[in-house]
Parts: structure tokens; C-alpha cells; sequence
């Protein structure tokens, strides 16, 4: 099966590569996999805790290239973003840039699940300096 | 028509296999094709059908760790048209294990592998395959017989253990072939859990 060239570019190019330090402010973390094919991918935020917003991303994603690639948009999409912003990225946007086949919209869903599984944790973590929405209490 | 009716069997997992491939053979004859040449056209592609959909079942069947997923799929179905939550299906801490596996490989096949290296990765491997083993024994065994015996209370709890069970072997077998490529191994009697 033939990769879209952007799936392709993603793959061999992968962006933000990598994992933040464990006393990293800021930082949440989601672990998400698909039984199925034994895909694990792990994606992070580092968000600015005083104005809420998403200053860097990174992912490791041990799969497909259609996996990575999905995995390494979204750090793409989520840097510059709000929190409240990340939690509505969908699966069906990255669908549509990477142009992936039916076959792999799981991968997408895979990073649509790492995006949420982050940003849970990172609202677990930083809960006492937040109000409901996640975007820091003195801001809001 | 699901794969337990097609053979008349209750919807339970354990299965004799002796029984179930003499019904086989027997369902297999009387659908032949070759017994249905002079029969109208729709008599024929009707028995055609059923030929394959027999074919279909007994694959299934036969094969203890494939029945319990066909079961697993068959039950979900159920549980979604009552609007039953969604559960969790890998524990995170083999999550976890499982990335970090894959990390480690990573750096060691990055780093170019010497005599120990490969020695660790063998070790590794062997180690993750005993648990792959196991994970199928526990599934084929005392899952299977637990949810036979389970009354209808009982059901999402031992379809849950299933699922977990289904995922942990997924998980384990990819990650047992990663380790066979990176050796260079040939993977024959090994998993074979191929990556789409």
C-alpha cells in the first residue's frame, strides 16, 4: 500500500522526537497502545503553567509509519495551542492532512487518544493550580 | 448465523476438538460442491455459502485462542447495543513495560549489537516469549473454564480478564518478533503476530 508523501515526509522526518525531563514543569504524558497491532506511542505537552498554553510537544511512537506519522502531526498541531484548544483536536483532522486509508484510521485514533491520555494527566498533575477547563486559575 | 450455531454448539469455549472435527467432516460432505452439480443455481450457491461459512467456523473454533476472541467480539457486540462502557483493555503497566522494551531495543540496534548485547536480547526474548506462552495457557485454560461456569453477573468481569489476557499476549507477541528480527533470527517457532 502506497503512503501519502505526507505520511512519508512525517516518517522520515519525524518532528519532536524525544521526551521531556522528569522535573520538567508542566509536563503531562500519555502512554496509549493498540493491542491489535502492538503499537505503544508516547506523547507529551509542556504547557506554560501561567498562561495555559501548550509550549512544546514531543512523542516516541514504536509502530507504523502511519502511527508515527499521525503521532508526529500532532505534536505539530499542539504546540501554540491552549489546552482547551489540544482537547479538540480530532482524529478525523489528521485523516484528512495525512490522507491515510481506512485501513489505518487507528493510527489516528491511537494519537487522538495519546493527545486526551496527555492531557488528562497533565490537568491530574497541575489540578490545584487549575480551574475546571484546565487553563490556569489567575488567567481565567 | 454465528460460529457456535453453525456447528448447533452452545455459546461456551470448551470445545472438544476431536467432536468438532468429525461434525466437520461430516457438515463438510454433505455441503460438498460436488454433491449439489445437478441442483438448481440458487440450491447450489446456497450450499456454496454455507460451505464457507462452515470453512469460517471451524477455523475459529478449533483454535482455543481465536475462540475466545471471536467470543470477546461477539460479546461486545452485545454489551455496545446495551450501552455498556467502554473497558480498559492493557494494564498501563505493560504499557509501560512494553516501551520501555522497545526503547531499549531501539538504542541497542542504534548502537550496533555485540556478543552480549545479542546475549541480553536473546535472554530478553526468551524471557517475554515464556510469558507469551503462558498468557495463551491461562486464556485456553482457567479463562476459558471460568466463563463457562460464570452466571450472567459474572460476565463483564471474565470478559474484561479476557480482553486484558488478549491484549497482554498481542503486546507480548509483537514485541517477542521485534526482538527475533533484531537478531536476525529466523522466526519460525516463533510468534508470528505480524505488524499491518
Amino acid at each position: 500500500m502506497a503512503y501519502s508523501d505526507k505520511v512519508v515526509d512525517h516518517y522520515n522526518n519525524p518532528r519532536n522526537v524525544g521526551s521531556f525531563g522528569k522535573e520538567t514543569p508542566g509536563v503531562g504524558t500519555g502512554l496509549v497502545g493498540a493491542p491489535e497491532c502492538g503499537d505503544v506511542m508516547k506523547l507529551q505537552i509542556r504547557v506554560n503553567l501561567d498562561t495555559g498554553v501548550i509550549e512544546d510537544a514531543k512523542f516516541k511512537t514504536f509502530g507504523c509509519g502511519s502511527a508515527i506519522a499521525s503521532s508526529s502531526l500532532a505534536t505539530e498541531w499542539l504546540k501554540g495551542k491552549t489546552v482547551d484548544e489540544a482537547a479538540k483536536i480530532k482524529n478525523t483532522d489528521i485523516v484528512n492532512e495525512l490522507r491515510l486509508p481506512p485501513v489505518k484510521i487507528h493510527c489516528s485514533v491511537l494519537a487522538e487518544d495519546a493527545i486526551r491520555a496527555a492531557l488528562a494527566d497533565y490537568r491530574d498533575r497541575y489540578a490545584d493550580k487549575l480551574d475546571g477547563a484546565g487553563a490556569p486559575v489567575a488567567s481565567a | 448465523m454465528n460460529h457456535f450455531e453453525v456447528f448447533g454448539l452452545p455459546r461456551k469455549l470448551g470445545i472438544d476438538t476431536a467432536e468438532l472435527q468429525r461434525t466437520f467432516y461430516e457438515l463438510s460432505r454433505i455441503l460438498h460442491p460436488d454433491f449439489h452439480q445437478g441442483a438448481p443455481p440458487a440450491e447450489q450457491a446456497s450450499a456454496l455459502e454455507a460451505s464457507a461459512r462452515l470453512n469460517a467456523a471451524y477455523r475459529t473454533l478449533r483454535d482455543p485462542i481465536a475462540r475466545v476472541e471471536y467470543l470477546v467480539r461477539l460479546e461486545e457486540g452485545r454489551a455496545t447495543r446495551e450501552g455498556a462502557a467502554a473497558t480498559r483493555e492493557a494494564p498501563p503497566e505493560l504499557l509501560a513495560e512494553m516501551f520501555e522494551i522497545q526503547e531499549a531495543l531501539a538504542e541497542a540496534k542504534a548502537g550496533g549489537l555485540d556478543a552480549d548485547g545479542r546475549r541480553r536480547l536473546a535472554a530478553e526474548r526468551d524471557r517475554l516469549l515464556a510469558r507469551h506462552r503462558e498468557e495463551e495457557l491461562r486464556l485456553a485454560g482457567p479463562l476459558s473454564a471460568a466463563w463457562d461456569a460464570g452466571d450472567a453477573g459474572e460476565r463483564p468481569r471474565l470478559l474484561d480478564a479476557c480482553k486484558r489476557a488478549l491484549a497482554t499476549r498481542a503486546y507480548l507477541g509483537t514485541v517477542v518478533e521485534d526482538l527475533t528480527e533484531a537478531l536476525g533470527e529466523s522466526q519460525e517457532g516463533h510468534v508470528t503476530h505480524r505488524r499491518h
